[in-house]
């Protein structure tokens, strides 16, 4: 049976680590900031908002929220994004998107500075990361996946990534994450000829294609490592959530793989916090 | 089997035609013409030489030219104001700032300072980031854009094919496989670290090599039928050795670029992006 690789052990390493680096922020008189800016409040944005205000509380990280109406004009939610983009005490911003319609998401999104652009909501934070620049950030989720697999020591160097998916928030940026690791990465997606068989033939597979239960066992072969990426509704239960791997088809042939829930999305948070201590540190070197 | 060739030159001939009577038309009918700056920094004899092969290839397309050689001593703030200069003047299109560097000035710092709009080798952030999002105000950097046009050539369909690139740079490797992914490829990028590289390569439906090491990928790397673009210049003794062994490999492949012939291709698509950025701004 595949060994679980668990979201929680990988955070709570991540929270002790990071609570360090805050007090010592702290010791020099400064205190990282999130601010999130948002224009009316869909409830699972609200639902993200509480859990993040909660997580990078405890870790001593301030969070302040700009919440502005849902029919907010351009020119005032332009105004707030570039005050929050000034304020030197807000060191990473994030933004839900997508944006209600009046709005012009891009014209808003280019205001945000790239230094403070924790979650890659820019062009330019997207080009850092395709181009190894560390001084932009990775979009949090694919930087979860990475640190779990940092976490539970799995070798990545020369060995054989494929990542099914091929979007901006997840599959192309994990695929530039793992390239930096020195595997060989291998983007595939619904096109794909053989999907099957290229999924099969890799070492680690990241599952990233939002589709509920795709992945069975067809997809894996023994000893493979799987990243379950996927949040989608679960069809057999209504009001609850799973993975894009079918997990009771796959556990008996994988060696390891991450439950949903449970596994990546469980550190997503904490990567939103890093990324924030990452930008006071930097702001203020 | 015998590969066909897909000749750099003809490829490169035919981009040219067009070039001259698009730009012969639009300066006919706006008497504008498109420009570019060129700017180097230390005494580099292969960039000079570079330069120079830009300056006469402007002459003959019709475009305006400026190229600009500092001595090492000029401080990143006036280059930097140079570039400033450059970017405000309507008269230029295209910026493109003569890498490496010398040491003492920060590459990232001065590419960041030309306008993105201007920044036609698409290093700056700002257009990697549309490229890689396929928004369409980018340019295609030149190596992986002479690749497109030679895929064009033989009007070969990517939906669903398996692409495997050797290399991972950020001019070329990268991008290619970015690119390769808008064209609903399923895409692989192996480098130096890869396990396997020559099982891998078998997989390959298109094969695109730029490792630059001569002669690397042998017959036995290569899937019967595949279309083998080789990017590699290597300067071997008095040749020009490409990155894939082009008498054995042709044997197998369907399609194949003889070797320096992608290379060759380079300033031409400099040009296509600079008319490219002229033409957003008419």
């Amino acid at each position: 049976m595949a060994e679980k690789l668990k979201g929680k052990a990988v955070a709570d390493a991540m929270k002790e680590e990071l609570t360090k680096r805050v007090e010592a922020l702290k010791a020099k008189g400064l205190t990282p900031k999130l601010g999130i800016v948002r224009a009316g409040g869909r409830p699972d944005d609200l639902y993200y908002e509480k859990g993040a205000t909660k997580t990078l509380g405890a870790i001593g990280v301030e969070v302040e929220v700009f919440a502005y109406p849902e029919d907010v004009d351009q020119a005032t939610f332009e105004k707030a994004m570039t005050d929050v983009a000034n304020n030197k005490e807000i060191n990473g911003i994030l933004m839900f998107s997508p944006l209600p319609k009046q709005l012009d998401e891009p014209k808003i999104r280019a205001l945000i500075p790239v230094e403070k652009d924790v979650d890659c909501m820019t062009q330019a934070g997207a080009g850092k990361v395709f181009s190894d620049d560390v001084s932009g950030f990775p979009p949090c989720t694919p930087t979860a996946c990475m640190d779990l697999l940092k976490f539970y020591n799995i070798p990545l160097s020369g060995k054989k990534a494929v990542v099914l998916g091929r979007s901006m928030v997840v599959g192309k940026p994990v695929a530039m994450l793992l390239l930096r690791e020195n595997a060989t990465v291998t983007i595939c997606h619904s096109r794909t000829d053989n999907l099957e068989a290229v999924c099969a033939d890799a070492d680690i597979l990241i599952a990233a294609v939002g589709r509920a239960r795709m992945v069975d066992e067809k997809y894996v072969k023994a000893g493979q490592i799987v990243v379950d990426v996927g949040i989608n509704e679960d069809p057999d239960n209504p009001g609850k959530y799973c993975g894009d791997v079918n997990t009771a088809a796959v556990e008996g042939v994988v060696e390891q793989i991450s439950p949903v829930p449970g596994g990546v999305g469980s550190v997503t948070t904490i990567v939103l916090c890093k990324h924030t201590i990452m930008g006071c540190e930097a702001q203020n070197a | 089997m015998t590969a066909e060739l897909i000749r750099g030159p003809v490829v490169e001939k035919a981009i040219r035609d067009e070039i001259v009577k698009e730009v012969y038309e639009i300066r006919e009918h706006t008497g504008k013409r498109p420009g570019f700056s060129i700017i180097l920094v230390g005494d580099n004899p292969v960039s000079r030489t570079s330069a120079a092969d830009k300056e006469k290839m402007a002459e003959e397309l019709g475009y305006y030219s400026v190229v600009n050689n500092f001595p090492a001593t000029i401080t990143q703030e006036e280059l930097i104001a140079v570039i400033g200069k450059y970017n405000n003047n309507k008269e230029i299109h295209a910026i493109r700032v003569q890498l490496p560097l010398p040491d003492y000035l920060d590459e990232r710092r001065v590419i960041e300072a030309v306008d993105h709009h201007k920044e036609v080798d698409a290093l700056h952030p700002a257009n990697m980031g549309n490229l890689i999002l396929g928004e369409e105000e980018t340019y295609i950097p030149i190596a992986p854009l002479a690749c497109f046009k030679l895929l064009q050539f033989i009007s070969y369909d990517l939906n669903g094919k398996h692409a495997v690139v050797v290399g991972r740079s950020n001019i070329m490797g990268k991008p290619m496989s970015v690119l390769l992914l808008q064209q609903h490829a399923t895409v692989t990028t192996c480098h130096s670290r890869t396990t396997n590289l020559s099982e891998i390569c078998r997989m390959a439906d298109v094969l695109v090599v730029a490792i630059g090491r001569p002669q690397l990928v042998k017959k036995d790397w290569i899937k019967p039928g595949a279309v083998v673009i080789d990017v590699g210049l290597n300067r071997v003794g008095d040749r020009v050795l490409g990155d894939v062994d082009f008498e054995e490999v042709s044997q197998k492949a369907a399609f194949i670029t003889p070797p320096g012939d992608v290379g060759a291709m380079t300033d031409t698509m400099f040009m296509l992006n600079t008319l490219e950025s002229f033409k957003r701004n008419l």
